[in-house]
């Protein structure tokens, strides 16, 4: 126990703390991050009492916690499956603590428990307003407080092994073959298709649980076990329900490290595993060539990104999300219309004139939450020595890293918005200025990630998940994007309400881009180029 | 020639370089010798522009690292104590990225890639990815790099530190050779029967402060380097 204790202790040390950014970190730097999580939180708090507010009305208040409850596990289901992989397998503390005298089911605990500390974090940081809105509209007795300090313990458990099996499944899988990274990305990407396609088709499912539920809550719980007890336990506390669901976690979880710990070393050795080319002769294997600087250190982050699964990942769900949306306008642009007819969102001729200015919109979200640049400093970890000792001016090196986010980022975008335009067929000035966004705001986001990165750098890590999924770097950089993302749409709506043509509406907001593009190019190539030079491992 | 003016680099307010001054002519071996934590990866690590210092200069060929970075580390190559690359790379490409950062021209590369491939025994793997290579291998890929763009001054950081017996010799023969060329090779390192054998001059470090430098012999005089460099540590 007295090791299990010291280990996870130097592991969290070493790793997990989030708001660890480098040894000199200012307390001023830790502002933005502690205020974002703030401002999230207040989100939350704000969207939890609109939702309450109607609840109150039919005295249904505790649903609230239950919608909360299978939201925040979803997500930490599917950020679980394409981090897991990356976080418990291949990490650089492997020789370490494999070399030590404990069990490696162990090792194995301690890179869950981490992964688990984590998800804890984070899960808190949603479920603590929801529960404090809750407060404000329903009595709450202190076995609701119990209840609820349970269920923030316990409910990041079920979401983790899940996702740590299926990371370990595609890992195995991918491990097997010679291009181990192409494959996992290729099964991870299916898992999340997968996945989608479930969660869309699950009308007949849904109708069904309702016609032989016995209840709301029965329903909730058929949904997700964890979110029908909460609701139960928060109606009525019966204690034997709260040990019997924190027993049913903890055996999960014992099963789940059981299980993994079965094949986790058979992975680990191979994911480790290399394949050497043939040996050939001297004067044929040498294939020299020549770039320009710029170029190379371009080649080197694609060599970075695609090399990095987790990094793929998360950079191009959004992008891939978007080609398949543009694939779906493509196809099955009526079937949308009859949707939205079907519904009172949005008046059918609204929608329709503007189709541009939505699309536009919809750009905005895409570009702003991918951000591949907040990652690209940290990456660097022990090379950033290497490529500082080289003859090259820092500019150049900052420039490459936001050319090579362009090029992985505007062309996917350019085929979706082809795709959208053939389709719907809006003015070729409008299309024109949507190309232009996707270069200004592709920019744009490529800015904000470099110049969060070297504000926040973490060159130290043990794997890269820690620092494309988990670092302040990628937090704060998110954050910003979804508050540029809020903003945009808030101000594109009243202006569309208002009437405002769709030309007028992207040209302001390409203008107002182009500014800030300037702005934080001028700051990036000055103080950035500063921080930079600081830096060192 | 590179001359190391009163550096002095802090960190918060301990002094890891105090005030150490010393010149490095051009065709000298020069040992840096020093206990762990001495400073001497600080300073090395300031000299090849990765740290910056907070007093004094540091200037190659008359060209101050502080203002002039880029055109100083043209000059010079850099080995790190860990060898430290791009791992997902094929050793080739990595070797071709450090010669696209140097500049250097196709026919140069292709020389000197084959040169010290074939030096090195390391022909034959570098189609191979670094990520698949044993400490020394990844040792002589880093050395190769800084080798194949005939950089003035070689720095090393603990050079010989994972590498095989042959591999030690031949480096001994190339900075001998690079030497005669009239280059400068200065490097830090615990192994001071090599140092005293290959070096022409020496420094010893001590918590940040030069206690010692000269040429070799003077140094030493009748004794072995191990032997004044622990007489000195004692003091």
């Amino acid at each position: 126990m007295k090791k299990l204790v010291s280990l996870i202790k130097a592991s969290m040390t070493s790793g997990m703390n989030v708001f660890k950014i480098n040894s000199k970190a200012s307390s001023k730097r830790k502002v933005l991050p502690l205020f974002i999580a703030f401002w999230l939180m207040f989100t939350i708090w704000s969207n939890a009492n609109i939702i309450l507010e109607k609840l109150d009305r039919v005295g249904l208040e505790y649903i609230a916690l239950s919608i909360f409850v299978v939201g925040i596990s979803m997500f930490t289901l599917i950020e679980g499956i394409y981090k897991s992989g990356t976080l418990i397998f291949n990490c650089k503390d492997d020789q370490l603590l494999l070399s030590l005298p404990i069990k490696k089911s162990t090792v194995l605990f301690v890179r869950i428990f981490k992964f688990y500390v984590f998800e804890l974090i984070f899960n808190s940081l949603f479920l603590v307003p929801v529960i404090m809105a809750y407060l404000r509209w329903a009595k709450a007795d202190m076995f609701f407080f119990l209840t609820s300090f349970i269920m923030i313990l316990f409910l990041p458990i079920i979401p983790i092994v899940v996702s740590c099996i299926i990371g370990a499944i595609t890992t195995g899988l991918s491990s097997r073959f010679k291009y181990k990274n192409f494959f996992q990305i290729i099964l991870t990407m299916l898992i999340f298709i997968g996945v989608m396609y479930v969660s869309m088709n699950m009308d007949k499912f849904l109708i069904d649980l309702v016609q032989n539920a016995k209840g709301l809550n029965d329903i909730i719980s058929k949904i997700y076990y964890p979110a029908g007890v909460y609701a139960d336990l928060v109606v009525k506390f019966d204690i034997t329900k709260l040990l019997v669901f924190m027993l049913i976690n903890i055996a999960l979880l014992v099963v789940g490290i059981f299980v993994l710990s079965k094949v986790y070393f058979k992975i680990n050795t191979r994911m480790k595993s290399v394949v050497t080319s043939r040996k050939v002769k001297s004067s044929k294997c040498i294939e020299v060539k020549v770039k320009s600087q710029t170029w190379a250190l371009i080649k080197k982050e694609f060599s970075t990104f695609f090399n990095t699964p987790v990094f793929i990942i998360n950079a191009g769900f959004g992008l891939v999300l978007y080609l398949i949306l543009a694939i779906s306008v493509f196809v099955k642009f009526n079937l949308i219309v009859d949707t939205i007819k079907s519904t009172d969102i949005i008046s059918i001729d609204l929608f329709l004139k503007n189709l541009s200015t939505y699309n536009f919109l919809i750009i905005i979200l895409v570009l702003l939450t991918t951000s591949i640049t907040s990652s690209m400093i940290s990456l660097e970890g022990r090379n950033f020595n290497i490529l500082k000792s080289f003859p090259v001016k820092t500019e150049e090196i900052l420039k490459s890293k936001l050319y090579a986010s362009l090029i992985i980022t505007i062309p996917l975008v350019i085929i979706g918005d082809f795709l959208i335009f053939i389709r719907l067929q809006f003015g070729i000035l409008e299309f024109l200025l949507i190309l232009l966004e996707t270069v200004i705001f592709s920019i744009l986001s490529g800015l904000i990630g470099l110049i969060i990165n070297l504000r926040y750098p973490k060159l130290d890590f043990e794997n890269s998940a820690e620092i494309v999924k988990q670092s302040v770097s990628s937090f704060v950089s998110v954050a910003i994007g979804l508050l540029g993302v809020f903003i945009s749409f808030f101000i594109i709506s009243s202006l569309i309400e208002k009437g405002t043509a769709p030309l007028m509406i992207m040209g302001v907001g390409i203008g107002i881009a182009l500014i800030l593009d300037l702005v934080l190019y001028l700051y990036l190539m000055k103080k950035g180029v500063e921080q930079f030079n600081k830096l060192n491992v | 020639m590179l001359e190391i003016k009163n550096v002095t680099k802090k960190y918060g307010d301990k002094k890891a370089i105090d005030n150490v001054s010393f010149t490095v002519n051009d065709g000298d071996i020069f040992a840096f010798i020093g206990h762990n934590g001495a400073g001497k990866t600080t300073l090395i690590k300031s000299i090849v522009g990765i740290h910056d210092f907070d007093e004094g200069d540091i200037l190659i060929d008359g060209k101050s690292i502080k203002t002039d970075p880029v055109e100083c580390k043209k000059l010079m190559a850099f080995v790190p104590d860990n060898p430290e690359t791009y791992e997902h790379m094929k050793a080739i490409d990595y070797v071709n990225f450090i010669c696209d950062m140097y500049e250097i021209d196709k026919e140069t590369r292709e020389a000197n890639i084959k040169r010290y491939a074939e030096l090195f025994e390391m022909e034959d793997k570098l189609n191979d990815t670094i990520d698949s290579y044993s400490h020394g291998m990844k040792q002589k890929i880093v050395l190769i790099s800084a080798l194949v763009h005939n950089p003035k001054i070689l720095i090393m950081d603990e050079p010989f530190v994972g590498l095989d017996p042959k591999a030690v010799h031949d480096i001994k023969e190339i900075l001998n050779e690079l030497v005669k060329e009239g280059k400068i090779v200065f490097y830090s390192t615990h192994i001071l029967d090599v140092a005293e054998k290959i070096c022409s001059r020496v420094a010893i470090i001590k918590n940040g402060k030069l206690i010692k430098s000269g040429d070799m012999k003077d140094i030493k005089g009748d004794k072995s380097l191990e032997k004044v460099f622990l007489e000195l540590e004692e003091r």
